[in-house]
């Protein structure tokens, strides 16, 4: 007869936890391994490597990529990957912005409407993004085309150039930004808004502080963990944008995006677009961690899940 | 008066954002009833562009494109998902960073670098092995790897939801492993299930980057058939597929909009 001891059972206990986890876990873990992990991984040594005759990497390895992203060709360098990359940078700032200046009054009008509205108020809000994005900045390609209403008038008011049309621009870009992003502020600022404390609200206001001061010392501190997760999903997703330059932007509104794009299709060079992507993911990240940095210190101590 | 002006304002703000927001959807729609060949002009109702699309055999073939690759993936990443998402739950005590990293990647990589990191994979994958070929099977793959993260998460959050006392009844109730899944964890799972599979059908559904990278010379998905249709040049024709996708938007919409009141009552 085999006994067993206390910490033979144990053991076989972990053992068998042990398979558990890698059944349930393996399937999903080798999948992003196999068809997420490897490719970037594979993207990132692209960079390093030498633009061949047809556009395909090639040995040997070399910082090539990366001078050329700088601006340095074959007629020295020139400013083109400079622009593109400030323009990326100050479109995500600009709309970014403007999203936050209309997400804040929405927001809040929503909160102040009766409890049994407010889900179909922000219904009405997020239902545009539901419809595919091409068709979005299809829609606003209609509007602003020559010859519409809104080109014509802003043809006599002087704002653009006789038969130019808003679109393409950049003007038309920021546009079609802040209209796919304005949802993903609204929502989490609508959760802040609706959480929000209006003791201390009303506390400032017994001590005759003006709405301003009102607003920024009892109103914005308490809406800050959503304003910053807004932020998280309208900047890192702007700045990466592809679609909305490519259709609404034309060539003297290309960002980032689509100069890294444009290396794998027509003027085929891998390894400089690798090296865009690559630049494209140091971006993103230093951006999730300046949010997560300001969020801890701004948040009082309460963690902005992002 | 000073709080009236204020309330006034905020209403005002918030008709003009609807206006701002619904707009570019309107226009769509009106225009894909105009008669003549033009975005700028309304001339006449007519249904001619309507016809046109049916006749379009392309256009159906991406509309069967779409709906394949959606279930497909959703399929997939549903069973692959749930594992994980219960995984994370069981052995949430144990030190996991590494899958919780493993699974952001895909939610946190921009959407272009994650297309074409996929595509070069692929490309090269095919080079030298001749597997892979870009085609609805690429799509797929790369669909399932972006939905994984959330089914993941939804199962996740369901079952951290539950009374951990439920597994030691379900322990005692069932003897095998596979009854208690059948009998406890699925039912109990349901709605997170449901609507872990809805998210990645309309994940799915709405991805334009990942699957203009990753598909092949004909499997061509509806926002991919319009992205060249557009760049070949703006036709009426675009509003009408446009306009008929608007309105399984909007239906979408309503159903949720009911359901939803059903939910309160």
């Amino acid at each position: 007869m085999v006994r067993t001891s206390p910490m033979a059972s144990r053991r076989r206990a972990v053992v068998s936890e042990t398979r558990h986890l890698l059944f349930t876990v393996t399937p999903g873990a080798f999948w992003i391994f196999i068809f997420l992990v490897l490719p970037s991984a594979y993207l990132m040594g692209v960079a390093f490597m030498t633009n061949g005759p047809y556009g395909l990497p090639q040995m040997p390895l070399s910082l090539d990529s990366f001078e050329r992203l700088a601006g340095v060709g074959f007629l020295g360098w020139s400013p083109g990957n400079l622009y593109t990359l400030l323009r990326s940078l100050w479109q995500t700032l600009v709309s970014t912005v403007l999203v936050v200046i209309i997400a804040y009054p929405v927001a809040y009008y929503i909160t102040t409407c009766r409890e049994k509205w407010r889900p179909i108020l922000l219904l009405l809000v997020v239902v545009p993004s539901w419809t595919n994005q091409v068709i979005r900045a299809f829609g606003w390609m209609n509007l602003l085309a020559p010859g519409t209403p809104l080109s014509s008038l802003a043809e006599s008011l002087g704002l653009v150039a006789p038969n130019m049309g808003l679109y393409p621009s950049n003007f038309a870009v920021t546009l079609g930004l802040v209209y796919n992003f304005l949802p993903f502020m609204v929502l989490p600022l609508y959760a802040a808004f609706e959480k929000l404390d209006t003791a201390q609200v009303q506390a400032a206001q017994d001590l005759y502080a003006s709405p301003v001061r009102a607003f920024w010392h009892a109103v914005f501190p308490q809406t800050l963990p959503g304003l910053l997760a807004g932020t998280v999903l309208v900047a890192i997703p702007a700045f990466g944008m592809y679609v909305i330059p490519e259709l609404l932007g034309g060539g003297k509104g290309m960002m980032l995006g689509n100069l890294v794009a444009n290396q794998f299709s027509g003027s085929s060079n891998w390894p400089l677009g690798a090296a865009g992507a690559i630049l494209m993911l140091i971006a993103t990240f230093i951006g999730l961690f300046a949010m997560r940095r300001i969020g801890k210190r701004l948040g009082g101590g309460e963690e902005v899940v992002i | 008066m000073r709080k009236r002006t204020l309330a006034r304002g905020l209403a005002g703000i918030w008709w003009g954002t609807l206006f701002f927001l619904y707009v570019p959807l309107f226009v769509i729609v009106l225009f894909s009833f105009n008669s003549a060949n033009s975005t700028a002009v309304f001339e006449n109702f007519s249904l001619a562009w309507y016809r046109r699309l049916f006749d379009n055999e392309q256009i159906i073939n991406a509309f069967g494109n779409s709906l394949v690759l959606a279930v497909s993936s959703s399929i997939i990443a549903l069973v692959i998902g749930c594992l994980i998402g219960y995984g994370m739950y069981r052995h949430r005590h144990r030190k996991l960073g590494w899958l919780i990293a493993l699974i952001y990647l895909p939610i946190v990589l921009p959407d272009i670098v994650f297309g074409i990191s996929e595509m070069a994979f692929f490309v090269q994958i095919h080079a030298w092995t001749g597997l892979l070929e870009p085609g609805l099977g690429t799509m797929i793959i790369a669909h399932v790897t972006f939905q994984i993260p959330f089914v993941a998460l939804i199962v996740y959050s369901r079952f951290v939801g539950l009374d951990p006392t439920l597994f030691e009844a379900a322990k005692d109730l069932y003897a095998s492993p596979i009854k208690r899944v059948v009998h406890f964890m699925v039912p109990t799972i349901k709605p997170a299930l449901i609507s872990a599979f809805f998210l990645s059908f309309t994940l799915s559904i709405d991805d334009f980057v990942i699957s203009f990278f990753t598909a092949g010379p004909e499997s061509a998905t509806l926002p991919i058939y319009i992205w060249s249709a557009i760049k070949k040049g703006v036709t009426p024709e675009i509003n009408a597929i446009a306009t008929l996708m608007i309105g399984a938007v909007a239906m979408a919409a309503i159903f949720s909009m009911l359901f939803n009141r059903q939910g309160r009552r």
